[in-house]
């Protein structure tokens, strides 16, 4: 079989094609390899048909003696255009106009609404996806999620609005770059903060950086040159005319990127970089105006409770001071013998607080002997973590593991008197951490404990009830024991210890204010700590504050939603060869610059990712153009015009219809990079909307089809079977954009350790049957049915997903929860529609719903044989029905006919199931 | 679909099939010779045949998922015990890359005995004393050298020979050498005790490689495949007869259009439908007596490690090609002789009865059984603070030199291959590189590992890249 039209170009190409491997390393500059040709308009063949495509199909096809299959019937047609372009299935009424008049016009006209469908842009984002490795999620240990989906949604509004491919290139990019860049055009960049990131501890960073700066050439050279660039990183590429040194040149476009990790504690390392936050959603910003409205409400009353505050003041102190008249007083113990376990310094302060310093251990306990305690009788004890400046944020903690982190964990605090143990029967702190609670340093157990985070350069205290009131002989030791074992230096700096006789609450005010307040003459400094006092203790005013650090937190928690997106350093990082392609081992230095095997980069330019992008849409480029029809052809026809979409280098196979190619090519950039002028063309072209019944003939002359006497037949993607079951079923929710959506999947599968790794939890409202689009995709573990209908981890760009024909898929559709809910919608829905008055119709709604086209008698005689069957099984156990229901608890019903439901979802689950219904055919 | 070795098979199944007669029913017949694989491009890739006569047909790979210390298991370093606590030689530490030590460390030496086990004396910890009754049937390579010092991009080197995703594991790569001997199991089957490795499911993913080679997971938790049992009210017959149904439906299907693909499906729902009997059975070890049990240490309806090797015994029995064993928790940065013996302990029966129980059914010799990691741990001390309380005493992660355990297959038993230097820290004698492991397991499997290439964007692809020489040291 002759593959190839022969016009010299091409024939040099074929020659080239069959040379021997590794003559290429020696690549010679006066024979240019066929793709590396910018691409001229083919002379139009004369031939009588409508669609220019059909001229180049049909010549091709005359030379072997052969010819296109006459059309589908337009049944097929139609649910072969609606799968190819908005992903599912027509459904019964829909694009009726054609199927009673299936002409041109109305098929032209269906093609014309299709395209301009909101489920256009759904159904194409998934290859651009793959290409763009787009996930939700880091890649590697832990595999946290990361945001980056308003990316994804900017690729479906893009391919929505038809915007032009050379703008989509550019804005993905280099939007941050261009001037006056819009929001749209940064988050476009998300295309290059794609790149799986390894954040396990111990990882170095800048190695990270490298792989992700690799994977940023490989994918721009895979996505828009077709062209495999990855060989030359570690030495002159043995096949394709693309040197090391060119590579770098690459690299240098993409290297001025800041780090996309961040060090978070000693050896930790989290996922970090250029973030964009994305404007508030309607509801979000609703909800922002009513807080703000309630904080300025507040405000103001608390200005007027303010205004006439010193009045009041004026009676508490009266009362306070009268009182204090005969209240117990806080006694600070004198600091008999001070000893640590960790070795540390110390130093005894006047106010006989205790300064640690020196040695900081992991751990230490202190001890502290009190021998004379001044008190007769002692009700409570009081720990005060006091601050000073020899801590971080002056404390009151001497963490070193987290040092911007001043926390203390006490785990244990006793005491003995005389040697024997006192039992505390309560304790109270000025704050306590969550989870900390300063319980936890009297409940003898060692774990728990007392800490402060967040509140640091504050000093704190704790005081110690005593079950029963502690009576004190003269000459008693007191020795009190802090254990702190928590771990890098989690130890109090500064401690003091007091005691008191009596309700220490009555006049439980700070031992500053108490001095303060005893005072007849007061500095200025002195009577503004004692209003502010005042102020912090009244009732309403403390009400208000709460309220308002509750509406503050509110207010701070309505985070802008982020996504990630590329940024250029100030200062570009200088660019050298790797080594064979190690970082550790740099080689000459190198700028930026494009390979010289293809069209020039005007000098008008800038070097820098705008530059590159630029130089990818000139209309000389001899590839991107190419390789976009290329793609788009295959997953309308089932392989590509050149057929190893990912490589148009040497290495890869010729066009079978070159001038079909080129003509495409110049047809997309002439139309102004329309992706939905060349769709349009192609679906309407004859040799799409031909029949893909295989006759001998065809097995003889083309048993692959690579001439295209008949459309093929393929199976459809993992995500297109679920929007297709879904559309089925009834359960599709249209719903667009937004975080990613958890439709159901057995439990178990996400099962990564390391910190912060998400859970899998499946949604229950309206996003469960949302399309696949949205369906959260985590490298580690994608989703498993998809993960079975050979979807890629997305850790690396795909151009071409293979298609597997395997018992997985098999047990996917009959058992998955997920089809197994799609199913029981499915057959409620055939329950539904009242105007069917028996099975013969209802089955013929059924194929009508899923396949678009009517049951022929023989399926519809077996169905109806199996419903019998399945009805008597019913009867003989109705336990099956609830049980087969149980499932269905998420599935908004309307009509309630369990025994129905249990019995149709036979004829729901084989119509799922079927090749047909999972093949574009 | 890159591949022309893709082209040419379709084509050939496309005409052996149609040459067959389109729409006959006796199907199954024309694809029975290997049902699980049969596909649109690939039905055949899988019936590539050895480039020589094989030493194994199996493959039991078993990988302790951390980095296990080699100090304390496999290499036996008196001088290092010597020198416990001094500060490590500069060599060790200036200018090398680790993942968590920041600090010029101590040397650490091991508080563990060594035993000579068998007749050529193989060394062994006193930990691992069943598989030292085992010695004459293992070989110890203890110079393997990996590139990657973090858990994930080490785990995919070793598995993919290369350290970020996007590539086929060994056992994806030899499932597509040599496709499975029995049609209705995967040829590639993984087995996992505690959580997933760092690398995700990636490490048995088939990167580009056809997705029926990659490895599926028989789970000890729900079904044992995934979806493998009917929705809840789904009887038996109901099940049956809805994939009569399905198939019956499909067939007319093929008749009216005469795809093949179509066909294949049919065979596939027939072969799912065995399966929902076939692969509960093989999961369920009741049937084994109990001095099996016994000495596996298994039981029925555990998660362990134990379970998992005698349902590797199994799977090698039913003609699974690989099976790939996960074993958690072996990262130890702390605690280190407290964790060590019983990991240990949780290794050694398992191992030396899965060794023991092969050679008596007499399937030792055509299954290589290989136990590694991602890589060995650091001769020198990591802890808090240098802390050398016993709790907070680890190994940082390693990869200049650590040890691998073969076994089985065409191994010569009682073989320690390879030297490192006095304190562990690299080869002074015979370094062997993970390609070459490499390179080693598809030799023993009858696989030249320079002519196992897939093309893919444009290159031909190598599980070794363009390295790995055969370890023939440790080979019969």
């Amino acid at each position: 079989m002759r593959l190839f039209l022969f016009n010299k170009r091409y024939f040099i190409c074929l020659i080239i094609g069959f040379l021997p491997c590794g003559w290429g390393a020696s690549f010679d500059a006066s024979v240019t390899h066929w793709a590396y040709v910018t691409p001229e308009r083919p002379k139009f063949p004369d031939l009588n048909a409508n669609n220019p495509i059909d001229h180049f199909i049909i010549e091709r096809l005359r030379e072997e003696g052969m010819q296109l299959s006459r059309l589908a019937t337009p049944e097929k047609q139609l649910r072969r255009v609606y799968l190819d372009l908005i992903g599912r299935p027509p459904q019964p009424g829909e694009a009726h106009s054609f199927l009673s008049n299936p002409t041109d016009i109305e098929f032209n006209a269906i093609v014309d609404r299709l395209l301009a469908s909101p489920q256009y842009g759904e159904k194409w984002a998934r290859r651009w996806l793959d290409l763009a490795r787009y996930a939700d999620s880091n890649g590697f240990q832990a595999d946290q999620l990361r945001d980056s989906w308003a990316y994804r949604d900017w690729v479906i509004e893009s391919f929505n609005s038809g915007m032009p491919l050379d703008r989509f290139t550019i804005e993905q990019l280099a939007g941050d770059l261009l001037p006056q860049s819009t929001i749209s055009q940064k988050i476009a960049t998300g295309f290059h903060r794609t790149p799986v990131c390894n954040v396990e501890a111990g990882v170095h960073p800048e190695s990270n950086r490298i792989n992700q700066v690799i994977d940023r050439v490989n994918t721009t050279g895979t996505v828009f040159l077709g062209t495999t660039f990855e060989c030359a990183q570690c030495h002159d590429h043995k096949y394709d005319p693309i040197s090391m040194k060119e590579y770098y040149q690459l690299f240098a476009f993409f290297n001025n990127t800041p780090l996309e990790v961040k060090n978070t504690s000693g050896v930790t390392w989290d996922f970090y970089g250029p973030k964009l936050d994305l404007p508030l959603s309607s509801f979000k910003m609703a909800k922002m105006n009513s807080l703000k409205n309630e904080v300025k409400t507040s405000e103001l009353e608390k200005k007027n409770i303010k205004r006439s505050l010193h009045i009041e003041q004026k009676e508490w102190e009266a009362e306070i001071l009268d009182a204090l008249k005969d209240a117990p007083k806080w006694e600070v113990f004198d600091v008999g013998t001070f000893s640590t376990t960790g070795g540390s310094s110390y130093t005894i302060n006047q106010d006989q607080s205790v300064l640690v310093h020196g040695e900081n251990p992991d751990s230490s306990t202190y001890s502290i002997i009190i021998k004379d305690a001044k008190l007769d009788r002692i009700s409570s004890v009081r720990l005060e973590a006091l601050l000073d400046v020899s801590m971080k944020k002056n404390g009151p903690g001497r963490n070193f593991g987290v040092p911007e982190n001043p926390n203390f964990v006490l785990n244990e605090f006793s005491l003995k008197v005389n040697g024997r143990k006192v039992v505390f029967s309560n304790a109270k702190a000025s704050f306590s951490q969550e989870k900390f609670d300063v319980l936890g340093a009297i409940d003898n157990d060692v774990k728990s404990g007392w800490a402060i985070n967040p509140q640091f350069g504050k000093a704190h205290q704790a005081v110690f009830t005593l079950k029963q009131n502690l009576l004190l002989e003269k000459g008693s030791i007191l020795e009190f024991k802090l254990v702190q074992h928590h771990g890098e230096g989690r130890t109090i700096g500064r401690l003091r210890l007091s005691g008191i006789d009596g309700e220490y609450f009555k006049s439980n005010l700070p031992t500053e204010i108490q001095s303060i307040l005893l005072m007849k003459n007061r500095s200025d400094k002195q009577v503004k700590a004692l209003a502010e006092y005042y102020a912090s203790t009244h009732p309403r005013l403390k009400e208000i504050e709460s309220r308002l650090a509750d509406l503050k937190k509110q207010i701070d928690d309505i985070d802008p939603e982020t996504t990630l997106i590329m940024s250029e350093m100030e200062m570009p990082r200088e660019t050298k060869v790797m080594m064979r392609g190690n970082y550790l081992t740099p080689g000459d230095k190198v700028s930026p610059a494009t390979p010289a095997v293809l069209h020039a980069f005007d000098k008008s330019l800038p070097k820098d990712r705008l530059g590159l992008a630029r130089w990818l849409v000139d209309p000389e480029n001899p590839l991107t153009s190419r390789v976009f029809v290329n793609r788009w052809w295959s997953a309308f026809m089932g392989r590509g015009i050149v057929r190893t979409q990912e490589d148009f280098g040497t290495q890869g196979e010729m066009p079978t219809h070159p001038e079909l190619l080129d003509w495409l090519a110049i047809e997309l950039v002439q139309k102004g990079w329309s992706m939905k002028h060349i769709h349009k063309l192609i679906v309407t072209s004859h040799t799409y909307r031909q029949s893909s019944i295989i006759t001998k003939s065809h097995l003889n002359k083309d048993p692959e089809n690579r001439l295209y006497a008949r459309a093929s037949r393929v199976r459809m993607s993992a995500e297109m079977i679920r929007d297709s079951a879904l559309a089925t079923s009834g359960l599709l929710e249209t719903k667009m954009f937004g975080p990613p959506v958890y439709p159901p999947q057995p439990k178990g599968i996400w099962r990564h350790v390391g910190r912060n790794a998400p859970k899998f939890l499946p949604t229950e409202d309206e996003n469960r049957f949302r399309r696949a689009v949205y369906v959260v995709w985590r490298r580690g573990a994608p989703y498993a049915s998809f993960v079975n209908f050979d979807a890629p981890d997305r850790g690396a760009c795909v151009v071409e997903r293979p298609r597997t024909n395997t018992p997985l898929q098999a047990l996917t559709l009959l058992n998955d929860q997920a089809f197994v809910e799609m199913g029981l919608a499915f057959a409620a829905r055939i329950l539904q529609e009242s105007e069917l008055v028996n099975d013969e119709q209802r089955i013929q709604f059924a194929f009508r719903v899923a396949l678009a086209r009517n049951a022929k008698q023989v399926e519809v005689d077996y169905l109806k044989v199996l419903l019998t069957e399945r009805e008597n099984e019913l009867i003989k156990n109705p336990k099956a029905i609830d049980a087969l229901l149980s499932d269905a608890k998420w599935i908004p019903f309307t009509s309630s006919n369990p025994e129905g439901i249990a019995k149709w979802f036979t004829v729901a689950n084989i119509l799922l199931n079927l090749d047909e219904a999972i093949t574009k055919g | 679909m890159t591949s022309q070795y893709y082209l040419k098979e379709t084509r050939r199944e496309f005409l052996k099939y149609t040459g067959t007669g389109i729409g006959a029913l006796g199907l199954a017949s024309a694809f029975n010779n290997n049902l699980y694989a049969s596909t649109t491009s690939a039905d055949s890739v899988s019936s590539i045949k050895p480039h020589f006569v094989p030493k194994a047909k199996n493959v039991i790979y078993i990988h302790l998922v951390g980095g296990p210390s080699h100090l304390e298991l496999f290499d036996h370093k008196p001088e290092l015990i010597k020198r416990d606590g001094q500060k490590c030689p500069d060599h060790m530490f200036k200018g090398k890359q680790l993942a968590f030590i920041r600090d010029h460390p101590k040397l650490l030496g091991t508080r563990f005995k060594y035993n000579k086990y068998g007749q050529g004396g193989l060394e062994l910890s006193e930990h691992l004393p069943l598989m030292g009754k085992m010695a004459d049937h293992l070989a110890v390579v203890k110079t393997v050298r990996t590139e990657q010092f973090n858990h994930a991009p080490a785990q995919l080197f070793l598995h993919t020979g290369f350290e970020r995703f996007g590539r086929p594991g060994i056992g994806s790569w030899i499932s597509y050498g040599l496709g499975t001997e029995n049609c209705d199991l995967p040829s590639y089957v993984v087995l996992i005790t505690g959580s997933v490795a760092g690398a995700g499911n990636s490490l048995w993913g088939s990167g580009f490689l056809p997705t029926l080679h990659q490895g599926v997971e028989f789970r000890s938790q729900g079904d044992p495949v995934l979806f493998l049992s009917n929705p809840k009210g789904i009887s038996k017959k109901n099940r049956r007869d809805i994939i009569s149904g399905i198939n019956f439906l499909n067939e007319t299907a093929l008749a009216d259009i005469g795809d093949p693909e179509i066909a294949t499906r049919i065979a596939q729902y027939e072969l799912a439908y065995r399966m929902q009997a076939s692969v509960p059975e093989l999961m369920s070890i009741n049937s084994e007596n109990s001095s099996t049990l016994e000495a596996y240490g298994a039981k029925p309806g555990n998660k362990s490690f134990a379970n998992n090797c005698l349902l590797a015994r199994r799977l090698v029995e039913r003609g699974v090609r690989f099976v790939q064993l996960f074993d958690q928790g072996w990262d130890h940065h702390s605690g280190l002789f407290g964790s060590i013996p019983k990991k240990a302990r949780q290794l050694d029966r398992p191992v030396a009865a899965l060794i023991a129980d092969l050679r008596e059914r007499g399937l030792l010799d055509e299954t290589l059984i290989v136990i590694g990691a991602e890589f060995g741990r650091t001769p020198m001390l990591q802890g808090l603070s240098n802390n050398r309380a016993t709790n907070n005493i680890g190994r940082d992660h390693h990869k200049e030199a650590y040890s691998m355990v073969f076994a089985g297959g065409g191994i010569r038993g009682g073989t320690s291959y390879g030297e490192t230097d006095e304190l562990g820290y690299q080869a002074v004698e015979s370094p062997v590189h993970v390609h070459d492991i490499n390179a080693t397991i598809l030799h023993q499997l009858g696989l030249n590992h320079e002519r196992l290439t897939f093309k893919y964007q444009g290159r031909k692809f190598r599980l070794t890249d363009v390295h790995g020489e055969i370890v023939n040291g440790i080979l019969t």
